[in-house]
């Protein structure tokens, strides 16, 4: 017995029911019986797709990086994109996608959050201005079909052995990491080639990658050629650090994202610090927090707080990042890289201040330093070699 | 045996799992689905509620409504079982109707699968007049169910009426409004309130 949409076999997970066994693993995602058929989605792609633009060029390193997954891909292989946050991921992607969209085949862009894949969508439908760009996400998926396809993880499973190309990224992050259920799912709506890209290699995805053929590409600068921003280590008492964040962000003269540990933290914080400054707050099922996002990328606020729903995938330019460190179980080494990540991340001015308070000394922290210095080491050797 | 929802092996048994029923959830997911005991009046219809309409239950409910995992009925009734057992004695048992089309793609009555254990007696003659499915409605279509139910059948003594989630109480007041002049004694239980 196999389930054949996330390919488990242990026998105690299948339940005979009414209308027939079905497997309770990926029950989640609405029972499929033993022996029902799939349904595969077949749509057309139109003819004259796959010229793209962007608005800004691209560094030669990116280029090279783009072609160098182009050629893997059309050698067959899977290709690992691991690059720093902020090097461009997408726009490296481009290039293979177009390729495969003028060929007429299906690709798609799978994203762990909502938030990022409507911003995506967008900033797709910029590039491929031909194309029609479908974006699929919780409360929205109605319209299946469309020349590029841009989801969440959690909704591949409407699409069962459908794309030629399917870009994984932010492989290691939350909901993927560690998930096999999700994993293979992912992976069986893909007949063809899959790219996985991430800024941050883990323990999970490095066995996992080991039992497949792949290549990998890498790139450690962003397209300012800047080295990326270092944070800066504050330990002191909890109470005091909210003293700090005070004075932190008094002196601040740009916008700025406070990331907590917890809802209820980020809550508090924004009710004590909302009669000093202007400012926000944002966390996974608030209701209003797409409004709250949109009006800070409009610079209504100054400041923003936020768990860790801000922490991948999403551009603000000019902004600064303070981290409220509180536990090793709230955050980890990749998801302190992908925070301070977000520094820096506008092309002319490269420059921001990333802050981490923390009341204890814990290795997490020391480990993400170490690896933004290790990044920044392997690009100056790089310049200096040439 | 694994826990249902979290698919961890359960190791730690409460007193009364030991002794009376095997719970089909480890006690770490038991304690998240918020037990609170309520009785609420609609209109005249005396009702009871057990769970909170919140976090794990509405997980699970949903789970076992929209995904159709049948595997989960034996959960909801863990612990009220002997309760109502005892409390309806010589009662029989009526079903809220759900829409057919549902029921088809389902496979099996929701609703009847977890009272079913109950072994009340239950009434037939109970339809829908318009086959309407109450999921993603608001306020105002739902209110239509009200007048939506008609009972042909022969009169009856005591009727417990019985559904999973009461939000605006109107299926249950439609049901209660289409049987209450042929029975002596009429009362409701449902699942949660939210």
């Amino acid at each position: 017995m196999e389930c054949k949409r996330c390919g488990n076999k242990d026998p105690t997970y299948f339940y005979k029911g009414s209308k027939g066994v079905y497997c309770r693993k990926c029950v989640s995602f609405k029972r499929i019986l033993l022996n029902e058929e799939l349904n595969k989605l077949d749509y057309d792609i139109s003819k004259e797709a796959g010229e793209y633009h962007f608005d800004y060029p691209l560094t030669r390193y990116q280029l090279d990086s783009s072609l160098k997954t182009l050629e893997y891909l059309k050698q067959g292989y899977d290709v690992l994109l691991y690059c720093v946050c902020g090097a461009g991921k997408t726009e490296i992607v481009v290039k293979s996608i177009s390729s495969y969209i003028s060929r007429g085949l299906k690709v798609c862009y799978a994203i762990s959050r909502r938030e990022v894949v409507i911003e995506l969508a967008y900033r797709f439908s910029k590039i491929f201005t031909n194309n029609k760009v479908a974006s699929v996400y919780g409360d929205h998926h109605n319209d299946l079909t469309g020349d590029l396809i841009v989801c969440t993880t959690h909704q591949l499973f409407r699409y069962y052995q459908t794309f030629d190309l399917l870009i994984l990224d932010e492989v290691d992050a939350f909901p993927l990491s560690g998930n096999e259920t999700l994993m293979n799912i992912a992976i069986k709506a893909c007949k063809g080639n899959i790219v996985y890209s991430t800024a941050t290699l883990n323990e999970f995805l490095k066995t996992y990658l080991s039992k497949r053929k792949y290549k990998e590409v890498s790139l450690y600068v962003r397209p300012s050629l800047k080295p990326l921003i270092v944070p800066k280590v504050i330990y002191n008492l909890n109470i005091i650090n909210i003293i700090y964040l005070e004075i932190i962000l008094r002196r601040m003269t740009n916008q700025c994202i406070v990331f907590v540990s917890s809802k209820k933290l980020c809550k508090t914080l924004y009710i004590i610090f909302k009669k000093m400054f202007s400012c926000t707050y944002v966390y996974s099922d608030l209701d209003i927090r797409n409004e709250n996002i949109i009006k800070f990328k409009n610079k209504e606020y100054k400041y923003i707080f936020s768990t860790t729903v801000l922490e991948r995938g999403i551009t603000i330019r000019d902004v600064n990042v303070v981290i409220l460190y509180d536990r090793d179980l709230a955050f980890d080494k990749s998801s302190l890289i992908q925070m301070v990540g977000r520094v820096g991340r506008n092309y002319k001015n490269p420059y921001g201040k990333a802050y981490i308070l923390s009341s204890s000394y814990s290795r997490t922290i020391r480990e993400c330093v170490n690896e933004i210095k290790r990044a920044n080491n392997i690009y100056e050797m790089s310049i200096l070699r040439q | 045996m694994k826990c249902l929802y979290c698919d961890n092996e359960i190791k730690d048994y409460s007193l009364y799992s030991l002794l009376f029923e095997e719970d089909k959830l480890c006690l770490k997911c038991r304690n998240k689905m918020n037990f609170h005991h309520q009785k609420f009046k609609l209109e005249e219809l005396e009702v009871e509620s057990f769970y909170e309409y919140e976090s794990l239950f509405k997980d699970l409910l949903l789970q076992y409504k929209e995904c159709y995992d049948e595997a989960l009925y034996k959960i909801f009734l863990y612990k009220i079982y002997d309760y109502i057992k005892l409390k309806y004695i010589g009662y029989k048992i009526i079903y809220v109707p759900s829409s057919t089309s549902k029921l088809s793609q389902r496979g099996f009555n929701h609703i009847k699968k977890i009272y079913e254990s109950l072994n009340f007696e239950e009434i037939n003659g109970l339809e829908m007049i318009e086959d309407i499915s109450q999921v993603a409605k608001s306020y105002k279509q739902r209110s239509r169910m009200k007048t939506n139910y008609k009972y042909t059948g022969k009169s009856l003594n005591k009727v417990l009426i019985v559904d999973d989630v009461c939000t605006s109480g109107s299926s249950l007041m439609g049901v209660y409004d289409a049987i209450k002049d042929s029975c002596k004694v009429c009362k409701a239980i449902v699942l949660a309130k939210t």
